[in-house]
């Protein structure tokens, strides 16, 4: 359902490939990288050795994030069959399309 | 894991040999939240029409049983849901700013930790499609209505549905299946919706047409305090309104209501009075029946009889049948794989009336033709039957 009050707005952000945890430990609570923006908008994202260039899209079709209500987890692929709210409305997304820059360095710089 | 400082921020730019200077300020530190990997969120992709009706603070509502295909319904559209997926990963990042953001809002902060709230390689996909509207029938003939004076109502509760009843379990929007109960003129009774049973419609029927036989009115301006006056000893008053209502029109004259009887809808229930008795019927024959049956003043055409009866113009003598359109499977195949083995070829003319409700939004017959049917003349007349042999 939609629910009182503004839908948040959030942002969709497309990778290539897999994401993956360092060491094999969980994702949750984990770093993915650093996101910055150039004077001309384009997105610049630093994951791990990697330079990510990209580019703001508006989408033709937004998306709704749906949350699966009652708790349990995502049933088999057959259907979303259940009860969900509509958690935010994403329009924009950043799209890394391009093949990450790899950072030759062996240590990043502590302070 | 503790939060990025600035300086290691500024650190990994020295690393990464990025400038500084040819950035915005503000930085977005993504890192995943705590329920990340959970997979209880999932993106939805947005029709037109449907990301205003959630900003107006309206609902989506996924309906189907489990042995069904889920569809999306909205206030009054359906639609088909479908996983899209894609090559690629995608995060959902709450409170993320956008460039414009950032340059509208100069002391925004200069460090942004955004926690990804969840991720996926797809996203369901939505295609407008005909609200599965034939299982709303299905249900309600489950127990007809018979009158008050049937034994059948007392005893049983079973097999009655409320509003919200059909609205859980009927595949469309509430504006498609309220629209619905109007067409096939179903009516509440005692919080239920129930649909007449035939006999017992047409029993009341009769009775509105003998009056305004016996009493001279014009078909035109039938009065409904006289009908309710006369008939409200015979039947409930409610199921006297019900039946002008659906055999006719309302309007109201210097504050009196009155009815416009539907003369082709009543031929029409007459004939199928009639035609429901037997197989089939010799035409001529059962047009004169016919005549003779309806009430004075109305007169009988075929066409009024689409998508409820067929001719068979090849058989000597010319017969005709009963077939109801509302009695044909509701997915296109196999609509047509009834109608094909019902008749091997047909004309346009006689298959229009029994595929016109398959057709999607901006379709037309003759699309649905050349998708699932082989044309070809036939004594100079262009035929259709089936793509596929027949068993």
């Amino acid at each position: 359902s939609g629910g009182t009050g503004a839908l948040a707005q959030w942002v969709l952000v497309e990778l290539q490939g897999e994401v993956q945890p360092r060491q094999g430990g969980d994702l949750a609570g984990s770093l993915l990288g650093d996101l910055h923006y150039t004077r001309e908008g384009v997105p610049v994202l630093i994951v791990g050795h990697h330079i990510l260039y990209g580019k703001v899209v508006q989408l033709e079709k937004p998306f709704a994030v749906l949350v699966k209500q009652g708790g349990a987890p995502q049933p088999s692929p057959a259907g979303p069959h259940g009860h969900y709210t509509v958690a935010a409305l994403i329009k924009t997304k950043l799209l890394f399309k391009t093949r990450p820059k790899p950072i030759i360095t062996h240590v990043p710089k502590k302070v | 894991a503790a939060m990025r400082s600035r300086a290691e921020v500024d650190a990994t730019l020295q690393t990464a040999k990025l400038n500084p200077a040819e950035l915005l300020p503000a930085v977005h530190c993504l890192s995943f939240g705590p329920q990340a990997g959970g997979g209880e969120c999932c993106l939805l992709q947005l029709e037109p029409g449907l990301c205003a009706e959630l900003e107006a603070g309206r609902s989506l509502i996924i309906r189907g049983e489990k042995d069904e295909h889920a569809v999306l319904c909205s206030k009054d559209k359906t639609y088909d849901m479908k996983i899209a997926d894609t090559s690629n990963m995608l995060l959902f990042v709450p409170g993320c700013k956008t460039p414009e953001e950032l340059n509208a809002d100069p002391a925004s902060c200069n460090i942004i930790h955004s926690q990804i709230a969840g991720f996926s390689k797809n996203y369901w996909e939505l295609r407008r499609c005909r609200p599965k509207l034939k299982k709303l029938r299905k249900l309600l003939m489950e127990d007809p209505y018979e009158g008050p004076d049937s034994q059948k109502d007392q005893t049983s509760t079973f097999s009655k549905y409320t509003t919200e009843d059909l609205l859980s379990l009927i595949q469309a929007s509430e504006e498609e299946i309220l629209h619905q109960l109007q067409i096939i003129d179903a009516c509440k009774i005692e919080g239920y919706w129930r649909i007449l049973d035939f006999d017992y419609e047409m029993k009341l029927l009769s009775h509105v047409t003998q009056l305004i036989d016996s009493e001279s009115w014009p078909l035109s301006k039938v009065p409904l305090c006289a009908c309710l006056e006369e008939l409200g000893s015979l039947e409930p008053r409610e199921m006297i309104e019900h039946i002008l209502l659906s055999y006719g029109r309302k309007y109201v004259d210097d504050g009196v209501v009155f009815f416009e009887m539907r003369e082709d809808k009543i031929c029409r229930a007459i004939a199928q009075m009639l035609l429901q008795n037997a197989v089939k019927f010799n035409l001529s024959e059962f047009e004169e029946v016919w005549q003779q049956s309806v009430p004075e003043g109305m007169t009988t055409r075929l066409d009024q009889l689409q998508g409820l009866a067929l001719v068979d113009k090849s058989s000597r003598p010319e017969t005709i049948f009963l077939l109801k359109v509302e009695d044909l499977p509701e997915d296109n195949q196999e609509r047509f794989n009834s109608l094909f083995g019902i008749r091997e070829k047909w004309t346009e003319v006689d298959i229009t009336p029994y595929i016109q409700d398959l057709c999607a939004e901006k379709q037309t017959v003759g699309a649905l033709l050349t998708k699932y049917a082989r044309s070809s003349m036939l004594n100079g007349v262009k035929v259709f039957n089936s793509r596929r042999p027949i068993s």
